[in-house]
């Protein structure tokens, strides 16, 4: 399988661990990353606030690019995943169309409108298929009881995204059950995380994340695990914010999506860059007999 | 016909302590309403449940709870789907406001919020509408705002809502998607002093989760409203408030190379003296993650992203 990789900004800055985590699992599960040093940023839903023609015609340049080569679109991260699908859907609105090929054309672009934009855990349980990865398991997740964290932008609205059930999704807790680990179901798993006011209004931001973890907790989860690096900044980086505005302490590991199955598969928590994690991932590193990243 | 198994919030202020839960079971079809269940438990095992309703055909907006943990209209929510959902029914109050007794929650917050957009039409004197004539509107000015009169003010994304459980400041989705109605209302005449008055506290805590579209039993989609209001805030008043310094801010960040640079963000959201009350945290990053204070490499393609905005940013663009 060859797909356009869509790394986003955060994965080869802050959140370089995602990158390393996706390509050793896509090196080992058979799918090809074809990578475009011309892609731009999504925009990550603050362009689409500031000037919402031009966060769609920056997008389709993207889609464009892709279409050019006859890929589908491989994203990581479910705000790329939502603003990259949020683009395809306003370009089927002649108005908005109009106005985006008018900036398009004359630069030579021309987007058809057929990009695909798929994120890795939609690949991994739709197309790679859970009987395919289970085959591929040497260290299964067993006594890790992981609770899934989707990031709104890959579930919400749900006629933009339409590849799971936005209010009772369950790709991701099948994956983790595929991986050998225990899912956790909790309200918070489709939540948001604060991330969009991180910067805006911290300590509401941080009360929401700090919710989030706590209801993760109180359903017996010992780690989180997200397809979003920016719900990794919120959970992870951020914690100890959240902490504070909870009032106690959290101690929450929270995965990448990749990382929890580069662990299944074999990978060391080195090579999926788990020592860059803010809060440590040890403990649950110990219940599936993982040593600790030096 | 189905076995539903109900699970019932309970709490009478005078009596209880705590909150607990009752469970029922009744025999019903499938496509029961959760409404019409309710009623039935009522009537034949407990006179004492507590809820509010009235229309029962998804008109009023009165019977708004929570279903299974999503907040619903308990008259259109059928029974089977749901039991086939959670293999249960688990019926709660609406979350964000006071539990007065069992279902019945107290509106009052909710409605404080409403007030504060002046839910009506704002006339300026100077202007009178014309002595004995209607104020038509054309049905391409009506199309701007059509979805928004579909509110029944039933308050399930004002419970549905993160922004509002972590800050009862914020006004809700309900309350930003009426008042967008009114600031693309061609009849209104305060459509720049509303976009002013709602940004301090108000618009910027909105996080685009979009669970307050997801909610909406009447596809209001409030967090596309609401997106719609801070782009026209941003024309009206620029970037004043930290929500909007941020969104602007990003926009330009990717503006010079194609892809966002970190460190630069934190500093045109938060200023040189918010940078410095970030510092602790930032040090704490850097020490793990390094990349955050490196500017990354601009894409190729950079001059055909910058022929992009020189294309389609201009301040004085079509509205939205």
């Amino acid at each position: 399988m060859k797909m356009a990789y869509y790394p986003g900004c955060v994965a080869q800055e802050s959140g370089k661990e995602l990158d390393m985590a996706t390509r050793w699992v896509c090196r080992n599960l058979g799918i090809e990353l074809v990578e475009f040093p011309n892609f731009s940023c999504c925009g990550s839903g603050f362009i689409d606030e500031a000037n919402e023609v031009l966060n769609v015609a920056l997008n389709a340049r993207n889609l464009a690019i892709a279409e050019r080569a006859g890929l589908d679109l491989l994203t990581i991260c479910s705000t790329c995943q939502g603003m990259l699908s949020l683009a395809n859907l306003r370009y089927t609105d002649p108005k908005v169309k109009a106005r985006v090929d008018g900036a398009l054309k004359p630069i030579g672009i021309e987007y058809r409108g057929t990009t695909k934009v798929k994120h890795l855990l939609q690949v991994l349980v739709q197309d790679v298929g859970l009987p395919a990865i289970k085959a591929k398991v040497r260290r299964p997740l067993q006594g890790l009881k992981v609770g899934a964290f989707y990031g709104c932008h890959l579930l919400r609205p749900a006629d933009e995204l339409n590849w799971e059930s936005a209010e009772e999704p369950h790709s991701f807790e099948d994956l983790l059950a595929a991986l050998g680990a225990t899912p956790v179901y909790y309200r918070g798993r489709v939540m948001c995380c604060g991330f969009p006011i991180q910067f805006v209004k911290p300590e509401t931001a941080s009360r929401i994340a700090g919710h989030q973890i706590d209801d993760a907790k109180a359903h017996g989860a010992d780690a989180m695990a997200t397809p979003c690096p920016l719900c990794h900044i919120s959970l992870d980086a951020y914690q100890n914010q959240a902490a504070k505005a909870v009032g106690h302490s959290l101690d929450m590991p929270v995965f990448h999506l990749p990382q929890v199955v580069g662990l299944a598969l074999g990978a060391s928590p080195e090579e999926l860059g788990l020592p860059r994690h803010l809060v440590p991932t040890e403990a649950a590193l110990g219940k599936i007999g993982t040593r600790a990243p030096a | 016909m189905v076995s539903a198994k109900f699970e019932v919030y309970r709490f009478d202020p005078a009596k209880d302590a705590a909150p607990h839960y009752d469970q029922y079971s009744l025999e019903m079809a499938a496509h029961t309403p959760v409404l019409t269940a309710l009623l039935r438990i009522r009537s034949e095992v407990d006179p004492s449940l507590t809820l509010r309703y009235s229309c029962r055909s998804a008109i009023c907006g009165s019977c708004a709870m929570q279903v299974n943990s999503k907040s619903r209209l308990a008259c259109e929510t059928q029974v089977g789907p749901e039991m086939e959902r959670n293999g249960r029914i688990v019926v709660e109050p609406m979350r964000n406001q006071a539990v007065l007794r069992d279902l019945v929650v107290d509106q009052e917050p909710f409605w404080r919020q409403y007030d504060k957009i002046q839910p009506h039409l704002i006339l300026d004197p100077r202007h009178p509408m014309p002595e004995g004539k209607e104020n038509p509107m054309t049905p391409a000015q009506v199309e701007r705002f059509h979805e928004t009169p579909r509110c029944i003010a039933c308050a399930a994304c004002f419970s549905a809502c993160p922004a509002v459980e972590a800050d009862p400041g914020f006004p809700g989705p309900m309350a930003l998607a009426k008042l967008y109605r009114f600031v693309v209302d061609p009849r209104d005449q305060a459509h720049q002093a509303r976009l002013l008055a709602i940004q301090p506290g108000g618009l910027w805590t909105c996080l685009r989760c979009h669970l307050c579209t997801e909610a909406c039993p009447k596809d209001v989609r409030p967090s596309e409203r609401i997106r719609d209001l801070k782009e026209m805030a941003i024309r009206v008043q620029g970037a004043t408030e930290n929500g909007s310094r941020h969104a602007v801010g990003f926009k330009e960040n990717i503006r010079e190379r194609g892809v966002l640079s970190e460190a630069k963000l934190v500093r045109q959201t938060s200023g040189i003296a918010g940078m410095v009350g970030q510092l602790g945290q930032g040090v704490r990053i850097y020490r793990k993650k390094p990349e955050i204070l490196k500017s990354p490499h601009p894409i190729e393609g950079l001059d055909e992203v910058r022929k992009i905005y020189a294309a389609l940013d201009h301040p004085e663009g079509d509205p939205p």
